[in-house]
């Protein structure tokens, strides 16, 4: 599913990025890459995403986690 | 050796690079343009132990990729060979992320070091970093330090030595067996020859070629023949490529730290300030707050400037006097005093407010406050093709336009700053709020409000038709992309090393600022001036001629004056409307009137008598959305470095406030 669809708190592994040149490389280079775990803190409307992984919390902007795949897992 | 060692500072946003490169170099240090970019060009220079080093901060990026003019001339600079050495930062409070640079550094020729800044985060987490394994793992000097803590530089410094003298490189073997799994990586790097490109390895090439990096792409094709090429370009056409470098590059990070990092498991939560900073209500008004707490905060340290400029212009009269007595003549006597002693006034006044609007805003941002900023009004300011920050930059111009100008400083995009200050102009500053709401009761009594809401709504309006026409030029549709960074943690900033890069900021803003308003200010009394006391000045002469063009916007000549004068300074339009239609001495009360003497006590008589109503409202509209003033002019000069982008704004606004004094006019007649 998309990372969008995720619940607060929830935890997920990324599994795909899908994108362009440029968000393929913003985003592994803020540290999501295929396999790495991640915790949604906030997933607000109208606001970005804030996801907690290797050790940052991040802020997506909601189009940009459109192009994330992730699967959920226990925490 | 006695030449001079050049380190080049590499980091991430938020790893804490300014406050380093700050410390380092204090009022040594010089911000330009990278030439023939748009890109803010820092550099600077300092000595320890006796030896002599230059700096440059290399501009903030995520990585060493092609995406933005940062990234391309950080690694045009690292290859160019300029430097030395290259200090890479990261933040040890959240170092799997931050050696993501590192990583993507390995296989770059040019010997480096690596500073683990945050050291006081990293403790407050709990977390004990092993300096040396990691050192030996790296194969490269590391130091573990807290930028804002001067008493920790002694780590720095030796890992710099040591990092000079051995010259070592990043140990990547390990990362390279992270790459040769990538499907394609081993027959890319078997057609790339080691030296083929300067500076880089041709482990680092063949990884940027399966990232699909269009410059390494084009260097490439330039140093291999056809055929290879186009082996090239079908391998990294196979894969996705990125997303298997990247992979690899976190893989290394991990085996790097492993063992490296001891920490205590904690629960992820949001502090209190970021759970109210995020809240879906509460976020937006609490950034507001914050903002405007962060607005008055900044006249305390702006009193002691401010006070300066007023005492400046409590000189006029005594010099005034004195010259006379001396029997000098009319013409330097109105020079020195009209001119040069009340544009320093006025420019210590304005210099005061940049003072304090740098140094709490750059507190704010070192503390990690501008941030949640840009978090809360990412959506809302991305319609203007902005990001979140700006929106400090307008919330300060309510106050002062030249205020809001400095407040970009914490943009780290160059065509965004421009937009931003650009859009910023727009925003009602202070002294429209003196003026307008005085005028707007005096002819339209209770319907004032109306005038207010009105003003209000024509400003969005205005902001967002600006961001339109400017925007595509300013901010690439490429460049448009959404919000996707990380949240830094809070920390204490460096006061010392802040407080002494603002004063080496308002220094130059000084120096600039000066140069253009005294410039601005002498044409404009020229302009003015009666050389033999009796003949008409140019700017009656200009204002009465154009008078039936003016007469279109619903201006006559007094009016139109005012309105020129407003480009000046807009506390002083009413004391020129007062003056012109008084008569009298034109150029002498003209002056005084811009000075800001007391008005005449007829005024609202004299207004009233000689203004309709619908010439009233032109002229409202006109001074709200003219240009700010000639401080805000140079200041934003100063700030963007474009005299071409000044000018465009500058003339946008005069045009565009005439346009709105048309339309207000012409409604006006409608209904009165």
């Amino acid at each position: 599913m998309k990372l969008g669809e995720l619940d607060e708190l929830q935890n997920a592994v990324v599994t795909k990025l899908e994108g362009d040149h440029r968000f393929i490389s913003r985003i592994t280079s803020i540290g999501l890459t295929p396999g790495c775990r991640l915790q949604v803190i906030k997933n607000d409307r109208n606001r970005p995403m804030l996801v907690y992984s290797r050790d940052t919390m991040i802020a997506l902007n909601r189009k940009e986690c459109e192009g994330i795949e992730v699967t959920g897992v226990e925490a | 050796m006695s030449e001079k060692t050049s380190i080049a500072l590499l980091g991430q946003p938020n790893s804490g690079k300014s406050t380093l490169f700050n410390a380092l170099t204090g009022l040594h240090q010089h911000v330009g343009n990278w030439p023939g970019k748009t890109v803010e060009k820092k550099e600077g220079s300092f000595t320890h132990d006796g030896k002599e080093y230059d700096i440059a901060d290399l501009p903030g990026s995520y990585s060493l990729s092609a995406n933005s003019d940062e990234e391309v001339i950080t690694r045009d600079y690292i290859a160019s060979g300029k430097a030395d050495v290259v200090c890479i930062m990261a933040d040890s409070s959240q170092l799997e992320r931050s050696l993501f640079m590192t990583a993507d550094y390995a296989g770059i020729t040019l010997p480096c070091f690596l500073i683990l800044n945050m050291a006081d985060v990293a403790a407050s987490q709990h977390k004990a970093i092993k300096v040396s394994e990691l050192e030996q793992k790296l194969g490269i000097p590391v130091a573990l330090i807290s930028a804002n803590d001067k008493k920790e530089y002694d780590a720095f410094f030796k890992a710099l030595e040591k990092a000079v003298s051995e010259k070592k490189r990043l140990n990547c073997e390990s990362l390279e067996k992270g790459y040769s799994e990538i499907e394609g990586y081993e027959e890319l790097k078997s057609l790339i020859p080691e030296n083929l490109i300067n500076g880089y390895s041709s482990m680092w090439i063949a990884s940027k070629a399966l990232e699909n990096d269009p410059v390494i792409l084009a260097k490439l094709k330039n140093a291999v023949d056809t055929q290879t090429m186009d082996k090239i370009d079908s391998i990294r056409n196979n894969v996705q490529g990125a997303v298997a470098t990247g992979s690899a590059k976190f893989s290394w990070i991990d085996e790097q730290l492993e063992g490296i990092v001891a920490r205590q498991s904690q629960k992820v939560t949001l502090s209190k300030l970021d759970r109210l900073f995020t809240h879906k209500t509460w976020g937006k008004p609490a950034v507001i707050l914050t903002v405007v707490l962060g607005l008055i905060a900044s006249f305390i340290p702006a009193l002691p400037l401010m006070g300066v400029g007023m005492a400046i212009a409590s000189l006029k009269a005594p010099v005034a006097s004195a010259l006379v007595s001396i029997g000098c003549p009319d013409l330097i006597v109105a020079f020195i005093c009209n001119v040069f002693i009340q544009s320093l006034s006025f420019i210590f006044q304005m210099l005061g407010f940049v003072f304090g609007v740098t140094l709490v805003f750059g507190l704010l941002e070192e503390a990690g406050v501008m941030a949640r900023v840009s978090y809360v009004f990412d959506n809302t300011m991305g319609k203007l093709g902005l990001q979140g920050k700006s929106v400090m930059p307008f919330l300060v111009s309510f106050g002062c336009t030249m205020g809001g100008a400095a407040g970009t400083r914490v943009i780290d995009n160059w065509g965004q700053k421009v937009l931003t200050i650009a859009l910023a102009w727009a925003v009602p500053c202070g002294a429209a709020w003196s003026v307008v709401p005085m005028l707007s009761t005096l002819f339209f009594g209770p319907g004032a409000v109306l005038i207010i809401v009105v003003i209000l709504l024509t400003m969005i309006l205005h902001m967002y038709i600006t961001a339109k026409i400017f925007g595509r030029g300013l901010v690439k549709e490429e460049d448009r992309f959404g919000m996707i960074m990380e949240l830094p943690p809070y920390h204490k900033p460096k006061w010392g090393a802040l407080l002494r890069y603002v004063l080496g900021r308002t220094k130059d803003t000084f120096i600039r600022v000066t140069k253009v308003v005294l410039l601005v200010c002498t044409i404009f009394w020229l302009l003015s001036y009666s050389f033999d006391g009796s003949s008409e000045p140019i700017l009656y002469k200009i204002g009465t001629a154009i008078e039936p063009v003016t007469k279109f916007f619903g201006m006559n000549w007094q009016l139109f004056i005012a309105f020129i004068a407003s480009s000046i300074g807009k506390e002083g339009a009413l004391g020129v409307i007062s003056a012109l239609f008084n008569g009298g001495n034109f150029s002498g009360a003209f002056y005084d009137a811009m000075s800001g003497a007391e008005l005449a006590s007829d005024l609202n008589t004299t207004l009233l008598s000689n203004v309709s109503k619908p010439e009233a409202l032109a002229f409202i509209f006109a001074i709200t959305f003219n240009m700010p003033c000639v401080v805000a002019l140079a200041a934003t000069y100063q700030e963007i470095h474009s005299a071409k982008w000044t000018a465009r704004i500058a003339i946008y606004y005069t045009v565009g406030a005439l346009l709105l004094a048309m339309i207000a006019y012409h409604i006006g007649m409608l209904i009165w």
